[in-house]
Protein backbone atom coordinates (compact mmCIF):
# COMPACT_ATOMS: atom_id res chain seq x y z
CA UNK A 1 0.00 0.00 0.00
CA UNK A 2 2.81 2.50 0.93
CA UNK A 3 4.92 1.17 -2.11
CA UNK A 4 2.09 1.99 -4.48
CA UNK A 5 1.51 5.52 -2.75
CA UNK A 6 4.48 6.35 -2.93
CA UNK A 7 4.93 4.71 -6.82
CA UNK A 8 1.58 7.26 -8.02
CA UNK A 9 3.84 10.30 -5.39
CA UNK A 10 5.91 11.16 -8.50
CA UNK A 11 3.04 11.19 -10.74
CA UNK A 12 1.47 13.84 -8.35
CA UNK A 13 4.52 16.18 -8.12
CA UNK A 14 4.55 15.90 -12.41
CA UNK A 15 1.27 17.67 -12.21
CA UNK A 16 1.80 20.12 -9.20
CA UNK A 17 3.39 22.81 -10.76
CA UNK A 18 0.88 23.39 -13.76
CA UNK A 19 -2.04 23.23 -11.33
CA UNK A 20 -0.20 25.69 -8.60
CA UNK A 21 0.56 27.68 -11.99
CA UNK A 22 -3.48 26.68 -12.88
CA UNK A 23 -5.03 28.15 -9.46
CA UNK A 24 -3.21 30.64 -9.45
CA UNK A 25 -3.84 32.60 -13.11
CA UNK A 26 -6.71 30.91 -14.34
CA UNK A 27 -8.91 29.47 -11.60
CA UNK A 28 -8.72 32.20 -9.18
CA UNK A 29 -8.64 34.87 -11.50
CA UNK A 30 -11.63 33.49 -13.24
CA UNK A 31 -13.36 33.01 -9.86
CA UNK A 32 -12.48 36.59 -8.92
CA UNK A 33 -13.51 38.33 -12.15
CA UNK A 34 -16.66 36.93 -11.13
CA UNK A 35 -17.00 38.40 -7.38
CA UNK A 36 -15.63 41.42 -8.68
CA UNK A 37 -18.58 41.51 -10.94
CA UNK A 38 -20.94 41.77 -7.83
CA UNK A 39 -19.25 44.50 -5.81
CA UNK A 40 -18.72 47.60 -5.41
CA UNK A 41 -15.59 49.71 -4.60
CA UNK A 42 -16.11 52.24 -1.84
CA UNK A 43 -13.36 54.14 -0.15
CA UNK A 44 -11.08 51.16 -0.94
CA UNK A 45 -13.93 48.77 0.90
CA UNK A 46 -15.59 46.11 -1.27
CA UNK A 47 -19.46 45.95 -1.11
CA UNK A 48 -22.15 44.25 -2.17
CA UNK A 49 -24.46 45.27 -4.80
CA UNK A 50 -25.66 42.04 -6.51
CA UNK A 51 -26.70 42.53 -10.10
CA UNK A 52 -26.29 46.15 -10.13
CA UNK A 53 -22.99 46.45 -12.58
CA UNK A 54 -24.88 44.18 -15.02
CA UNK A 55 -27.72 46.32 -14.77
CA UNK A 56 -25.48 49.31 -15.14
CA UNK A 57 -24.37 47.45 -18.27
CA UNK A 58 -27.40 46.35 -19.86
CA UNK A 59 -28.83 49.84 -19.99
CA UNK A 60 -25.57 51.33 -20.95
CA UNK A 61 -25.08 52.33 -24.88
CA UNK A 62 -21.88 52.49 -24.91
CA UNK A 63 -21.04 48.83 -23.44
CA UNK A 64 -24.61 47.65 -25.86
CA UNK A 65 -22.79 49.42 -28.92
CA UNK A 66 -19.38 47.89 -28.39
CA UNK A 67 -21.19 44.43 -27.88
CA UNK A 68 -23.22 44.76 -31.09
CA UNK A 69 -19.72 46.08 -32.56
CA UNK A 70 -17.69 43.19 -31.90
CA UNK A 71 -20.21 40.59 -33.11
CA UNK A 72 -20.74 42.61 -36.50
CA UNK A 73 -16.57 42.92 -37.17
CA UNK A 74 -16.30 39.07 -36.27
CA UNK A 75 -19.65 37.97 -38.66
CA UNK A 76 -18.30 40.68 -41.63
CA UNK A 77 -14.73 39.12 -40.85
CA UNK A 78 -15.59 35.05 -41.28
CA UNK A 79 -18.08 35.66 -44.20
CA UNK A 80 -15.64 37.26 -46.29
CA UNK A 81 -12.35 34.91 -44.63
CA UNK A 82 -14.04 31.67 -45.61
CA UNK A 83 -14.94 31.63 -48.83
CA UNK A 84 -11.66 33.30 -50.19
CA UNK A 85 -9.59 31.16 -47.90
CA UNK A 86 -11.04 27.97 -49.42
CA UNK A 87 -11.26 29.13 -52.84
CA UNK A 88 -7.31 30.12 -52.45
CA UNK A 89 -6.34 26.93 -50.77
CA UNK A 90 -8.40 25.11 -53.29
CA UNK A 91 -6.51 26.79 -56.19
CA UNK A 92 -3.62 26.49 -54.52
CA UNK A 93 -3.95 23.01 -53.69
CA UNK A 94 -3.65 21.89 -57.85
CA UNK A 95 -0.83 24.26 -58.64
CA UNK A 96 2.62 22.44 -59.07
CA UNK A 97 4.72 25.89 -59.75
CA UNK A 98 6.02 26.97 -56.60
CA UNK A 99 3.20 25.87 -54.11
CA UNK A 100 5.48 26.41 -51.08
CA UNK A 101 7.13 29.82 -51.63
CA UNK A 102 3.37 31.03 -52.05
CA UNK A 103 2.55 29.28 -49.19
CA UNK A 104 5.13 30.74 -47.43
CA UNK A 105 4.18 34.42 -48.76
CA UNK A 106 0.77 34.18 -47.51
CA UNK A 107 1.64 33.56 -44.22
CA UNK A 108 4.26 36.16 -43.90
CA UNK A 109 0.91 38.79 -42.06
CA UNK A 110 0.58 35.70 -39.42
CA UNK A 111 4.52 35.98 -38.16
CA UNK A 112 4.87 39.27 -37.88
CA UNK A 113 3.29 40.93 -34.60
CA UNK A 114 -0.48 42.50 -34.97
CA UNK A 115 1.01 45.88 -33.58
CA UNK A 116 3.58 46.32 -36.61
CA UNK A 117 1.30 45.32 -39.20
CA UNK A 118 -2.03 47.94 -37.26
CA UNK A 119 0.91 50.42 -37.79
CA UNK A 120 1.80 50.10 -41.17
CA UNK A 121 -2.18 49.69 -42.14
CA UNK A 122 -2.66 53.10 -40.51
CA UNK A 123 -0.47 54.82 -43.23
CA UNK A 124 -1.60 52.19 -45.50
CA UNK A 125 -5.17 53.67 -44.78
CA UNK A 126 -4.48 57.50 -44.65
CA UNK A 127 -6.76 58.99 -46.80
CA UNK A 128 -4.30 61.64 -48.95
CA UNK A 129 -1.29 59.46 -49.85
CA UNK A 130 -2.13 56.29 -48.04
CA UNK A 131 -0.80 52.87 -50.38
CA UNK A 132 -4.87 52.34 -51.34
CA UNK A 133 -5.54 55.47 -51.61
CA UNK A 134 -2.77 56.28 -53.86
CA UNK A 135 -3.68 53.38 -55.93
CA UNK A 136 -7.09 54.36 -56.42
CA UNK A 137 -6.19 58.02 -57.24
CA UNK A 138 -4.46 56.58 -60.09
CA UNK A 139 -7.49 54.33 -61.17
CA UNK A 140 -9.16 57.76 -61.14
CA UNK A 141 -11.81 56.90 -57.74
CA UNK A 142 -12.85 60.41 -57.42
CA UNK A 143 -13.64 61.12 -53.74
CA UNK A 144 -11.28 59.22 -52.20
CA UNK A 145 -12.74 57.41 -49.21
CA UNK A 146 -11.56 57.80 -46.11
CA UNK A 147 -11.13 54.39 -44.33
CA UNK A 148 -10.26 55.10 -40.83
CA UNK A 149 -11.71 58.47 -40.41
CA UNK A 150 -14.89 57.42 -41.48
CA UNK A 151 -17.29 55.65 -38.26
CA UNK A 152 -20.59 55.20 -40.30
CA UNK A 153 -21.55 51.76 -41.31
CA UNK A 154 -20.30 52.14 -45.40
CA UNK A 155 -18.14 50.08 -47.56
CA UNK A 156 -14.96 52.38 -47.16
CA UNK A 157 -15.35 53.26 -43.75
CA UNK A 158 -13.26 51.90 -40.36
CA UNK A 159 -14.87 48.78 -40.19
CA UNK A 160 -14.33 47.78 -43.77
CA UNK A 161 -10.71 49.52 -43.63
CA UNK A 162 -9.86 46.70 -40.20
CA UNK A 163 -11.81 43.92 -41.72
CA UNK A 164 -9.59 44.35 -44.64
CA UNK A 165 -6.82 44.17 -42.38
CA UNK A 166 -7.74 41.09 -40.76
CA UNK A 167 -8.72 39.00 -43.60
CA UNK A 168 -5.26 40.64 -44.97
CA UNK A 169 -3.75 39.09 -41.67
CA UNK A 170 -5.70 35.73 -41.45
CA UNK A 171 -5.84 34.65 -45.00
CA UNK A 172 -2.87 32.47 -44.65
CA UNK A 173 -3.95 30.68 -41.62
CA UNK A 174 -7.04 30.05 -42.93
CA UNK A 175 -5.85 28.66 -46.46
CA UNK A 176 -3.00 26.56 -44.55
CA UNK A 177 -5.52 24.82 -42.52
CA UNK A 178 -7.77 24.43 -45.55
CA UNK A 179 -5.02 22.74 -47.37
CA UNK A 180 -4.63 20.53 -44.67
CA UNK A 181 -8.66 19.66 -45.06
CA UNK A 182 -8.32 19.12 -48.26
CA UNK A 183 -5.36 16.76 -48.35
CA UNK A 184 -6.83 14.85 -45.62
CA UNK A 185 -9.78 13.96 -48.40
CA UNK A 186 -9.84 10.66 -49.27
CA UNK A 187 -8.48 9.84 -52.78
CA UNK A 188 -10.91 7.14 -53.49
CA UNK A 189 -13.88 9.51 -52.95
CA UNK A 190 -12.12 11.45 -56.09
CA UNK A 191 -11.65 8.22 -57.78
CA UNK A 192 -15.05 7.46 -57.63
CA UNK A 193 -16.51 10.77 -59.31
CA UNK A 194 -13.79 10.65 -62.10
CA UNK A 195 -15.42 6.67 -63.12
CA UNK A 196 -19.01 8.39 -62.71
CA UNK A 197 -17.80 11.05 -65.22
CA UNK A 198 -18.12 14.30 -62.60
CA UNK A 199 -16.58 17.41 -63.59
CA UNK A 200 -13.94 18.94 -61.85
CA UNK A 201 -16.81 22.03 -60.10
CA UNK A 202 -19.08 18.88 -59.49
CA UNK A 203 -16.56 17.27 -57.94
CA UNK A 204 -15.45 20.21 -55.58
CA UNK A 205 -18.95 21.36 -54.50
CA UNK A 206 -20.29 17.50 -53.86
CA UNK A 207 -17.02 16.02 -52.61
CA UNK A 208 -14.57 18.68 -51.14
CA UNK A 209 -17.07 20.53 -49.98
CA UNK A 210 -18.99 17.92 -47.54
CA UNK A 211 -15.81 15.93 -46.98
CA UNK A 212 -14.23 19.95 -45.54
CA UNK A 213 -17.46 20.33 -42.54
CA UNK A 214 -15.01 19.35 -39.61
CA UNK A 215 -12.16 22.08 -41.27
CA UNK A 216 -15.37 24.44 -41.61
CA UNK A 217 -16.30 23.62 -37.64
CA UNK A 218 -12.92 24.17 -36.40
CA UNK A 219 -12.48 27.48 -38.33
CA UNK A 220 -16.15 28.82 -37.58
CA UNK A 221 -15.34 27.85 -33.71
CA UNK A 222 -11.88 29.12 -33.08
CA UNK A 223 -12.89 32.38 -35.94
CA UNK A 224 -15.70 32.91 -33.47
CA UNK A 225 -13.73 32.80 -30.26
CA UNK A 226 -10.50 35.22 -31.55
CA UNK A 227 -13.54 37.93 -32.81
CA UNK A 228 -15.47 38.06 -29.42
CA UNK A 229 -11.45 38.86 -27.91
CA UNK A 230 -10.75 40.97 -30.49
CA UNK A 231 -8.17 44.17 -29.15
CA UNK A 232 -4.59 44.53 -30.09
CA UNK A 233 -5.37 46.03 -33.95
CA UNK A 234 -8.10 47.96 -32.82
CA UNK A 235 -6.79 49.29 -29.80
CA UNK A 236 -3.53 50.50 -32.45
CA UNK A 237 -6.04 52.04 -35.13
CA UNK A 238 -8.29 53.55 -32.18
CA UNK A 239 -7.17 53.59 -29.08
CA UNK A 240 -8.71 52.44 -25.52
CA UNK A 241 -12.42 54.18 -27.13
CA UNK A 242 -11.91 52.34 -30.93
CA UNK A 243 -12.20 56.45 -32.35
CA UNK A 244 -13.56 56.74 -34.39
CA UNK A 245 -16.88 57.90 -32.76
CA UNK A 246 -16.44 54.09 -30.85
CA UNK A 247 -16.56 52.84 -34.30
CA UNK A 248 -14.26 50.12 -33.96
CA UNK A 249 -14.36 49.62 -29.83
CA UNK A 250 -15.24 45.85 -28.76
CA UNK A 251 -15.74 44.22 -25.56
CA UNK A 252 -12.52 43.71 -24.26
CA UNK A 253 -11.07 47.46 -25.61
CA UNK A 254 -14.60 48.57 -23.24
CA UNK A 255 -13.30 46.72 -20.44
CA UNK A 256 -10.07 47.74 -21.02
CA UNK A 257 -11.30 51.28 -20.82
CA UNK A 258 -13.65 51.01 -17.77
CA UNK A 259 -11.05 49.25 -15.82
CA UNK A 260 -7.78 50.85 -16.64
CA UNK A 261 -9.41 54.31 -17.66
CA UNK A 262 -12.13 55.14 -15.79
CA UNK A 263 -10.51 52.76 -12.74
CA UNK A 264 -14.12 50.82 -12.62
CA UNK A 265 -12.87 46.88 -12.40
CA UNK A 266 -15.92 46.31 -11.05
CA UNK A 267 -17.91 47.31 -14.01
CA UNK A 268 -15.31 46.03 -16.20
CA UNK A 269 -15.45 42.97 -14.49
CA UNK A 270 -19.14 42.32 -15.16
CA UNK A 271 -18.06 42.75 -18.88
CA UNK A 272 -15.89 40.06 -18.57
CA UNK A 273 -18.21 37.95 -17.69
CA UNK A 274 -20.40 39.11 -19.76
CA UNK A 275 -17.80 38.00 -22.20
CA UNK A 276 -17.34 34.51 -20.95
CA UNK A 277 -21.38 33.37 -21.05
CA UNK A 278 -20.88 34.25 -24.96
CA UNK A 279 -17.82 32.56 -25.55
CA UNK A 280 -19.43 29.73 -23.39
CA UNK A 281 -22.34 29.62 -25.15
CA UNK A 282 -20.32 29.56 -28.95
CA UNK A 283 -18.37 26.71 -27.34
CA UNK A 284 -21.43 24.72 -26.00
CA UNK A 285 -23.59 25.33 -29.03
CA UNK A 286 -20.33 23.26 -31.12
CA UNK A 287 -19.11 21.21 -28.14
CA UNK A 288 -20.35 18.02 -29.80
CA UNK A 289 -18.67 18.31 -32.76
CA UNK A 290 -15.43 19.71 -31.62
CA UNK A 291 -14.86 16.73 -29.26
CA UNK A 292 -15.22 14.30 -31.89
CA UNK A 293 -13.26 16.46 -34.10
CA UNK A 294 -10.41 16.62 -31.51
CA UNK A 295 -10.83 12.66 -30.40
CA UNK A 296 -10.91 11.39 -33.91
CA UNK A 297 -7.28 11.96 -34.21
CA UNK A 298 -7.66 14.80 -37.10
CA UNK A 299 -7.08 17.59 -34.50
CA UNK A 300 -5.36 20.33 -36.30
CA UNK A 301 -7.24 19.98 -39.38
CA UNK B 1 -30.76 9.48 -65.20
CA UNK B 2 -27.72 10.10 -62.38
CA UNK B 3 -25.43 9.06 -65.20
CA UNK B 4 -26.59 11.47 -67.79
CA UNK B 5 -26.65 13.93 -65.66
CA UNK B 6 -23.08 13.75 -65.49
CA UNK B 7 -21.98 13.38 -69.02
CA UNK B 8 -24.23 16.48 -70.00
CA UNK B 9 -22.53 18.34 -67.24
CA UNK B 10 -18.92 17.18 -68.46
CA UNK B 11 -19.82 18.15 -72.14
CA UNK B 12 -18.80 21.77 -71.91
CA UNK B 13 -15.09 20.93 -70.52
CA UNK B 14 -14.71 18.39 -73.04
CA UNK B 15 -15.45 21.07 -75.58
CA UNK B 16 -12.80 23.56 -74.34
CA UNK B 17 -10.35 20.20 -74.15
CA UNK B 18 -10.78 20.16 -77.65
CA UNK B 19 -10.67 23.54 -78.92
CA UNK B 20 -6.91 23.70 -76.44
CA UNK B 21 -5.78 20.72 -78.88
CA UNK B 22 -4.91 18.45 -75.86
CA UNK B 23 -5.29 17.46 -72.07
CA UNK B 24 -2.28 18.83 -71.54
CA UNK B 25 -2.42 21.84 -72.60
CA UNK B 26 -5.38 22.10 -71.10
CA UNK B 27 -3.80 21.81 -67.86
CA UNK B 28 -1.05 24.02 -68.57
CA UNK B 29 -3.56 26.46 -69.36
CA UNK B 30 -5.68 25.66 -65.82
CA UNK B 31 -1.84 25.89 -63.91
CA UNK B 32 -0.87 29.86 -65.78
CA UNK B 33 -4.59 30.91 -64.71
CA UNK B 34 -3.63 29.69 -60.76
CA UNK B 35 -0.28 30.89 -60.94
CA UNK B 36 -1.57 34.73 -62.10
CA UNK B 37 -4.08 35.03 -59.19
CA UNK B 38 -1.79 33.62 -56.45
CA UNK B 39 0.42 36.13 -57.98
CA UNK B 40 -1.57 38.85 -57.56
CA UNK B 41 -2.51 37.69 -54.21
CA UNK B 42 1.10 37.81 -53.21
CA UNK B 43 2.06 41.00 -54.25
CA UNK B 44 -0.92 41.81 -52.19
CA UNK B 45 1.05 40.15 -49.44
CA UNK B 46 4.10 42.10 -49.97
CA UNK B 47 3.07 45.35 -50.99
CA UNK B 48 2.17 46.86 -47.82
CA UNK B 49 5.57 45.42 -46.49
CA UNK B 50 7.57 46.94 -49.13
CA UNK B 51 5.81 49.81 -49.32
CA UNK B 52 6.76 49.90 -45.50
CA UNK B 53 10.62 49.62 -46.49
CA UNK B 54 10.28 52.32 -49.20
CA UNK B 55 9.31 55.23 -47.06
CA UNK B 56 11.69 54.35 -44.45
CA UNK B 57 14.33 54.69 -46.50
CA UNK B 58 12.76 58.00 -47.49
CA UNK B 59 14.02 60.99 -45.58
CA UNK B 60 11.70 63.49 -47.00
CA UNK B 61 8.80 61.20 -45.95
CA UNK B 62 8.49 63.06 -42.87
CA UNK B 63 7.44 66.24 -44.29
CA UNK B 64 5.46 65.31 -47.17
CA UNK B 65 4.64 61.84 -48.71
CA UNK B 66 4.31 61.80 -52.73
CA UNK B 67 0.83 61.93 -53.43
CA UNK B 68 1.45 58.50 -55.94
CA UNK B 69 2.80 55.92 -53.66
CA UNK B 70 6.39 54.59 -54.49
CA UNK B 71 8.29 51.60 -54.18
CA UNK B 72 11.54 52.81 -54.05
CA UNK B 73 12.78 55.64 -52.23
CA UNK B 74 13.24 58.92 -54.14
CA UNK B 75 16.16 60.01 -51.64
CA UNK B 76 17.61 56.81 -50.27
CA UNK B 77 19.03 57.36 -46.58
CA UNK B 78 19.32 55.48 -43.33
CA UNK B 79 18.27 58.84 -41.76
CA UNK B 80 14.70 57.79 -40.22
CA UNK B 81 16.77 54.73 -39.16
CA UNK B 82 19.20 56.53 -37.03
CA UNK B 83 16.57 58.73 -35.41
CA UNK B 84 14.35 55.35 -34.61
CA UNK B 85 17.51 53.66 -33.18
CA UNK B 86 18.18 57.48 -30.98
CA UNK B 87 15.07 58.09 -29.80
CA UNK B 88 14.14 54.26 -28.55
CA UNK B 89 16.34 52.28 -26.75
CA UNK B 90 15.33 49.35 -29.61
CA UNK B 91 18.36 47.48 -28.78
CA UNK B 92 17.06 47.32 -25.19
CA UNK B 93 13.85 46.20 -25.86
CA UNK B 94 14.87 43.90 -28.46
CA UNK B 95 16.71 41.74 -25.47
CA UNK B 96 13.65 42.26 -23.39
CA UNK B 97 12.06 40.31 -25.81
CA UNK B 98 14.59 37.58 -26.48
CA UNK B 99 14.86 37.14 -22.50
CA UNK B 100 11.17 37.03 -21.90
CA UNK B 101 10.24 34.84 -24.69
CA UNK B 102 13.08 32.27 -24.01
CA UNK B 103 12.41 31.74 -20.60
CA UNK B 104 8.63 31.51 -21.42
CA UNK B 105 9.10 29.31 -24.21
CA UNK B 106 11.07 26.91 -22.02
CA UNK B 107 8.82 26.99 -18.99
CA UNK B 108 5.94 26.00 -21.39
CA UNK B 109 7.56 23.39 -23.28
CA UNK B 110 8.95 21.93 -19.83
CA UNK B 111 6.19 21.95 -17.78
CA UNK B 112 3.41 20.72 -20.59
CA UNK B 113 5.64 17.93 -21.48
CA UNK B 114 6.25 17.03 -17.93
CA UNK B 115 2.65 16.89 -16.54
CA UNK B 116 1.54 15.90 -20.29
CA UNK B 117 3.58 12.50 -19.80
CA UNK B 118 1.86 11.83 -16.23
CA UNK B 119 -1.19 12.35 -18.04
CA UNK B 120 -0.64 10.12 -20.78
CA UNK B 121 1.26 7.41 -19.28
CA UNK B 122 0.84 7.83 -14.99
CA UNK B 123 -1.71 6.06 -12.87
CA UNK B 124 -2.57 8.31 -10.06
CA UNK B 125 -6.63 8.44 -8.41
CA UNK B 126 -8.15 11.45 -10.18
CA UNK B 127 -6.05 11.54 -13.07
CA UNK B 128 -9.20 12.04 -15.66
CA UNK B 129 -10.95 14.95 -13.34
CA UNK B 130 -7.40 17.03 -13.13
CA UNK B 131 -7.13 16.35 -16.81
CA UNK B 132 -11.19 17.43 -17.29
CA UNK B 133 -10.17 20.23 -15.15
CA UNK B 134 -7.26 21.60 -16.82
CA UNK B 135 -9.15 21.23 -19.89
CA UNK B 136 -11.59 24.46 -19.10
CA UNK B 137 -8.43 26.91 -19.83
CA UNK B 138 -9.39 25.92 -23.14
CA UNK B 139 -12.37 28.08 -22.88
CA UNK B 140 -11.53 30.75 -20.52
CA UNK B 141 -9.61 33.41 -23.00
CA UNK B 142 -7.16 35.35 -21.00
CA UNK B 143 -9.01 38.48 -21.31
CA UNK B 144 -11.81 37.30 -19.00
CA UNK B 145 -8.93 36.83 -16.76
CA UNK B 146 -7.30 39.42 -17.27
CA UNK B 147 -8.45 42.36 -14.25
CA UNK B 148 -7.96 40.24 -11.42
CA UNK B 149 -4.43 39.31 -13.16
CA UNK B 150 -3.71 42.08 -12.79
CA UNK B 151 -4.42 42.75 -9.35
CA UNK B 152 -3.11 40.05 -8.42
CA UNK B 153 0.58 41.38 -9.69
CA UNK B 154 0.23 44.42 -8.49
CA UNK B 155 -0.78 42.38 -4.69
CA UNK B 156 2.52 40.15 -5.61
CA UNK B 157 4.41 43.33 -6.34
CA UNK B 158 5.46 42.15 -9.28
CA UNK B 159 4.09 44.81 -11.48
CA UNK B 160 6.90 46.00 -13.63
CA UNK B 161 9.24 42.74 -13.30
CA UNK B 162 10.59 40.21 -15.84
CA UNK B 163 8.41 37.88 -13.74
CA UNK B 164 5.42 39.18 -14.45
CA UNK B 165 5.91 38.61 -17.98
CA UNK B 166 6.70 35.12 -17.78
CA UNK B 167 5.49 33.64 -14.72
CA UNK B 168 1.56 33.44 -16.06
CA UNK B 169 2.52 31.73 -19.42
CA UNK B 170 5.42 28.93 -18.42
CA UNK B 171 2.47 26.28 -18.11
CA UNK B 172 -1.13 26.19 -19.93
CA UNK B 173 -4.00 23.75 -20.14
CA UNK B 174 -3.38 23.59 -24.60
CA UNK B 175 0.42 22.43 -24.07
CA UNK B 176 -0.25 19.72 -21.81
CA UNK B 177 -3.31 18.68 -23.81
CA UNK B 178 -1.57 18.68 -26.84
CA UNK B 179 1.73 17.08 -25.09
CA UNK B 180 -0.67 14.17 -23.61
CA UNK B 181 -1.92 13.32 -26.82
CA UNK B 182 1.60 12.80 -28.36
CA UNK B 183 2.89 11.25 -25.82
CA UNK B 184 -0.22 8.68 -25.80
CA UNK B 185 1.13 7.02 -28.68
CA UNK B 186 4.52 5.99 -27.19
CA UNK B 187 4.26 2.44 -26.79
CA UNK B 188 4.15 1.66 -23.30
CA UNK B 189 6.83 -1.45 -23.61
CA UNK B 190 9.70 1.08 -24.13
CA UNK B 191 9.12 2.98 -20.67
CA UNK B 192 8.24 -0.31 -18.99
CA UNK B 193 12.09 -1.81 -20.70
CA UNK B 194 13.31 1.42 -19.23
CA UNK B 195 11.99 0.58 -15.66
CA UNK B 196 12.87 -3.09 -15.99
CA UNK B 197 16.63 -1.48 -15.82
CA UNK B 198 15.96 0.45 -13.12
CA UNK B 199 15.52 3.65 -14.39
CA UNK B 200 12.57 6.14 -12.24
CA UNK B 201 10.34 8.17 -13.89
CA UNK B 202 12.03 11.54 -14.27
CA UNK B 203 14.83 9.81 -16.14
CA UNK B 204 12.30 7.93 -18.54
CA UNK B 205 11.31 11.31 -19.38
CA UNK B 206 14.56 12.95 -20.12
CA UNK B 207 16.08 10.22 -22.00
CA UNK B 208 13.25 8.22 -23.61
CA UNK B 209 9.97 10.49 -23.81
CA UNK B 210 11.05 14.22 -24.44
CA UNK B 211 14.17 12.68 -27.70
CA UNK B 212 10.66 11.11 -29.08
CA UNK B 213 8.54 14.32 -28.74
CA UNK B 214 10.38 16.32 -30.99
CA UNK B 215 7.53 17.74 -33.91
CA UNK B 216 5.34 18.38 -30.73
CA UNK B 217 7.77 19.94 -28.46
CA UNK B 218 8.90 22.29 -32.23
CA UNK B 219 5.34 23.06 -32.74
CA UNK B 220 4.70 24.33 -29.09
CA UNK B 221 8.01 26.29 -29.25
CA UNK B 222 6.80 28.20 -32.40
CA UNK B 223 3.45 28.87 -30.69
CA UNK B 224 4.59 29.83 -27.56
CA UNK B 225 7.46 32.17 -29.43
CA UNK B 226 5.12 33.64 -31.38
CA UNK B 227 2.37 34.51 -28.45
CA UNK B 228 5.12 35.89 -25.88
CA UNK B 229 7.03 37.87 -28.70
CA UNK B 230 3.67 39.22 -30.47
CA UNK B 231 1.58 40.29 -27.11
CA UNK B 232 0.66 43.77 -26.07
CA UNK B 233 -2.33 43.38 -24.07
CA UNK B 234 -0.51 41.74 -20.85
CA UNK B 235 2.54 43.91 -20.93
CA UNK B 236 0.11 47.02 -21.11
CA UNK B 237 -1.22 46.17 -17.83
CA UNK B 238 1.64 45.32 -16.07
CA UNK B 239 4.27 46.99 -17.42
CA UNK B 240 5.34 50.89 -17.23
CA UNK B 241 8.46 51.05 -16.68
CA UNK B 242 10.15 51.65 -19.98
CA UNK B 243 13.62 49.46 -19.49
CA UNK B 244 11.23 46.64 -18.77
CA UNK B 245 9.40 47.30 -22.86
CA UNK B 246 9.44 44.25 -25.38
CA UNK B 247 10.22 45.31 -28.63
CA UNK B 248 6.48 44.63 -29.40
CA UNK B 249 5.09 46.98 -26.80
CA UNK B 250 7.95 49.16 -27.46
CA UNK B 251 6.75 49.68 -30.85
CA UNK B 252 2.67 50.15 -29.66
CA UNK B 253 3.58 52.65 -26.94
CA UNK B 254 5.77 55.04 -29.76
CA UNK B 255 3.55 54.98 -32.28
CA UNK B 256 0.50 55.79 -30.57
CA UNK B 257 2.64 58.55 -28.64
CA UNK B 258 4.24 59.89 -31.27
CA UNK B 259 3.24 58.43 -34.85
CA UNK B 260 3.26 61.88 -36.29
CA UNK B 261 6.60 61.70 -38.54
CA UNK B 262 6.26 58.66 -41.35
CA UNK B 263 9.43 57.68 -42.45
CA UNK B 264 10.57 57.50 -38.37
CA UNK B 265 7.32 55.66 -37.38
CA UNK B 266 7.85 53.11 -40.54
CA UNK B 267 12.07 52.67 -40.04
CA UNK B 268 10.86 51.22 -36.52
CA UNK B 269 8.42 49.20 -37.20
CA UNK B 270 10.75 47.76 -39.84
CA UNK B 271 12.76 47.23 -37.19
CA UNK B 272 10.69 45.42 -34.85
CA UNK B 273 9.44 43.14 -38.12
CA UNK B 274 12.68 42.17 -40.21
CA UNK B 275 14.85 40.12 -38.18
CA UNK B 276 11.52 37.85 -37.50
CA UNK B 277 11.17 37.90 -41.52
CA UNK B 278 14.11 37.17 -41.60
CA UNK B 279 14.23 34.30 -39.19
CA UNK B 280 11.34 32.96 -40.92
CA UNK B 281 12.89 32.57 -44.26
CA UNK B 282 14.91 29.84 -42.85
CA UNK B 283 12.65 28.45 -40.61
CA UNK B 284 9.08 28.76 -42.32
CA UNK B 285 9.18 24.92 -43.09
CA UNK B 286 9.01 24.14 -39.38
CA UNK B 287 7.07 26.91 -38.55
CA UNK B 288 4.26 25.75 -40.75
CA UNK B 289 4.35 22.36 -39.86
CA UNK B 290 4.07 23.43 -36.18
CA UNK B 291 0.96 25.39 -36.92
CA UNK B 292 -0.48 22.94 -39.08
CA UNK B 293 -0.10 20.30 -36.44
CA UNK B 294 -1.95 22.35 -33.45
CA UNK B 295 -4.50 23.89 -35.88
CA UNK B 296 -4.08 26.81 -33.68
CA UNK B 297 -2.09 30.37 -34.77
CA UNK B 298 0.20 32.69 -33.85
Amino acid sequence: MLRKLRKSLIWYVFVAPTFFLYALFVAYPTFETFRLSFFHEVATRQEFVGALHYIRLLSNRVFLAALLNTAFLGILFLIIIIPISLVMASLLNNLRVWPNLFKAIYFLPQITSTVAVALVFSYVFQPNWGLVNGLLRELGVNPLPLWLAEPRYVLTGSRAAVTILAVWVALGYYMLIFQAGLQAVPAELYDAAVVDGAGPFQTWWLITLPSLRPTFIFLYITGTIDAMSRFSDLWMLGGPAGTPARSLQTIVLYMYQTAFESNDFNLASAAGVILFVIVLILTLVNFRSFLQREFSGQSGA
Amino acid sequence: MASSENISSARPLTVIRGLLGSQRRFQRVQQIVIFIIMAIGAVAMIAPFEWMLATSFSRSANVAMPRIPTFWPSDPSLFNYKVAITNLPLVRYYINSLFVTAASTLGYLFFSSLTGYAFAKGRFVGKSVLFIILLTTLMIPFEIRMIPMYLLMRQLHLSDTYAALILPFISGGFGTFLMRQYISAIPDELIDAARVDGANELTIYARIILPLCGPALAALTVLSALWRWNDVLWPLLVISDRSLYTITFGLAIASRSQGIFTGVALATSAIAILPLMILYLFLQRYIIRGIMLTGLKG
